[in-house]
């Protein structure tokens, strides 16, 4: 079977020959192995694509082109970034929120079409949706976009943090504007990018558990999440990729209320076992979930057979299993970890 | 003069008022203590820190999480504000310090500000340098203040590479120094790998690891 035939078999709940692999965000990895510098991967959306297009063939990986960093929102809404320079920089970082004062929550302006990373994610889109190999399952996603991370983002984690006890009305009303300027980006995406071979997108880091409590997350996360979701399927798309990033044990049962589609792709962290996101999620595809840092750090040994173990339980999933590590594949993983990473799932990801 | 009925109750107050994330309450009722002539030391290490350690254990029990936490801190600082200029320090005890802050390459530091607030309450002094802080910084910053202890935090996989950079420039620069690390990547294993004396698994451990990492380094 080829890449793309193993993801749609489990689409169409078959059992492929094989476990796929699909590293997530593994754009700035690409860049680095193409000798370029991490910047590419968020200014030079023809690099990041090609990049990222020669990673897999090379390792044998499903391909669904990937770009975006985790505190997008802040450039788009008016704030500053800095792209990632330096020797220990990953991805853009924040220099300053556009919401400096409460007020400015009231006289929050959308961003248009040409405001800061959009140029480059829609040049980069373009560019992807030329062509669909035999190892691209999804040529483009499209985010449900979600209030609180986008909250989180433009205010400031520790402040927003904050208003959730402090000003909960001021917290909702700003996540209730998102939500809704989400749900309006939605539509115009959809209306440019089709359904065919879009797959949805969705992701929480700063709703997880080593931040917030399970019902801030009921409170304050799971209504915006679901209804981007329930905006994607009216609108066509069938199955979401969800990133439920870091620590989400206790806030399971509620993820497990949305709708990620039929079926939907449930990615966790090393933080959750595989089988207790198969328990929540019966009817998904589960995806993940090898700690990044052991590919960083470890020795090809030691990445060898952590991805061992983690296969080993994977296969165990009735549900359908991808392998991944458990958030982004880390840029500058030394290049013999990855193929270690990779030859263990070669060796033990075979179905009988 | 305060009786010792009046004494326990402000200090129970200031202990609740941290616990309850009262800014306001921390603040006045600091200002009562002033008033009354009660010990400035007495209602921080009593008062103010103990709440923090019980927001700690709150948090260590997820009964508290990041939010909570925050605000606790801020009325923390409101009433240490009031009460630190009158603190009479005895010349016989030498109070720990430690420098803080996030490595370069890495703007996320609500970790290190629970750490650094947790250590606050426990009576340290804190060199907090930031966030995104320049490696050399940390060296001098340790030189300049003679601190006990330099920690690191680093939330990335790739920031994290910083940290057996700046370990070897502290070590260079003075061998006794003792380091500790901490944030979402790391681990103990991590850690000795890294060359580093301690690492802690969350905010509420940090100051317990310090001082074992102290004792245990004879320091």
């Amino acid at each position: 079977m080829t890449e793309r035939e193993r993801i749609e078999a489990l689409l169409n709940r078959k059992k492929p020959d094989r476990i796929p692999i699909w590293p997530f965000a593994a754009h700035g990895f690409a860049v680095i192995y193409d000798n370029l510098s991490l910047a590419d991967a968020y200014t030079n959306p023809e690099a990041c694509y090609h990049a990222q297009r020669r990673m897999c063939r090379d390792f044998g990986w499903v391909f669904i082109p990937w770009i975006g960093y985790a505190s997008m929102g802040a450039w788009e809404f008016g704030g500053d970034i800095r792209l990632p320079s330096g020797e220990y920089d990953q991805a853009p970082m924040v220099t300053r929120y556009p919401i400096e004062k409460d007020d400015d929550v009231y006289n929050l302006k959308w961003p248009g079409p040409d405001s800061g990373f959009f140029p480059v994610a829609r040049k980069f889109a373009e560019l992807a949706r030329k062509e669909r190999l035999d190892n691209e399952p999804f040529n483009a996603s499209i985010s449900s976009g979600a209030g609180f991370g986008l909250a989180c983002n433009i205010v400031g984690l520790d402040r927003f943090l904050k208003w959730l006890i402090k000003k909960p009305g001021l917290a909702h009303y700003l996540i209730n504007t998102l939500s809704e300027w989400g749900l309006e980006r939605l539509s115009q995406q959809a209306k440019s990018l089709g359904t065919d071979g879009v797959l949805g997108f969705s992701g929480g880091a700063t709703s997880s558990n080593y931040l917030i409590s399970p019902r801030q997350f009921e409170e304050f996360v799971l209504p915006s999440l679901k209804s981007g979701e329930k905006e994607l399927r009216a609108l066509g798309y069938r199955t979401t990729y969800v990133h439920i990033c870091g620590e989400h044990n206790a806030n399971l049962p509620y993820w497990s209320q949305i709708d990620f589609g039929d079926p939907g792709i449930i990615g966790v962290g090393h933080e959750v076992k595989l089988k207790t996101a198969a328990k929540y999620f019966p009817n998904d595809i589960i995806l993940g979930n090898l700690e990044p840092a052991i590919v960083q750090t470890g020795t090809p040994e030691e990445v060898y057979e952590a991805t061992r173990e983690v296969v080993e339980e994977g296969k165990q999933l009735s549900n359908g299993y991808i392998f991944s590590t458990g958030c982004d594949l880390p840029p500058r993983a030394p290049v013999e970890n990855v193929r270690m990473m990779t030859k263990a799932v070669n060796d033990f990801g075979w179905y009988e | 003069m305060a009786t010792e009925e009046e004494i326990q109750k402000l200090l129970k107050g200031l202990h609740d008022a941290v616990v309850n994330m009262d800014e306001v309450a921390a603040q006045e009722l600091s200002q009562v203590v002033l008033e009354k002539d009660v010990s400035a030391y007495l209602a921080v290490t009593q008062g103010l820190a103990s709440g923090m350690n019980t927001v700690g254990d709150l948090y260590a029990r997820q009964e508290y999480f990041v939010p909570e936490v925050l605000l606790c801190s801020d009325a923390l600082c409101a009433g240490l504000e009031v009460l630190r200029p009158h603190i009479k320090v005895s010349g016989v005890e030498k109070k720990r310090q430690i420098v803080i802050g996030t490595v370069e390459g890495d703007i996320h530091d609500i970790g290190k500000n629970l750490v650094k607030i947790m250590f606050e309450a426990a009576g340290w002094t804190v060199h907090d340098l930031g966030r995104d802080v320049q490696l050399h910084r940390f060296v001098e910053e340790q030189a300049k203040t003679g601190s006990d202890v330099v920690a690191l935090s680093a939330l990335m996989t790739t920031s994290m590479m910083a940290m057996p950079k700046v370990i070897e420039m502290l070590r260079a620069e003075n061998s006794d120094v003792a380091v500790m690390v901490g944030g979402a990547p790391l681990s103990r294993d991590i850690a000795r790998s890294y060359g580093a004396d301690g690492y802690a698994d969350n905010a509420g451990e940090a100051v317990h690891e310090a001082v074992k990492m102290l004792e245990k380094l004879n320091r």
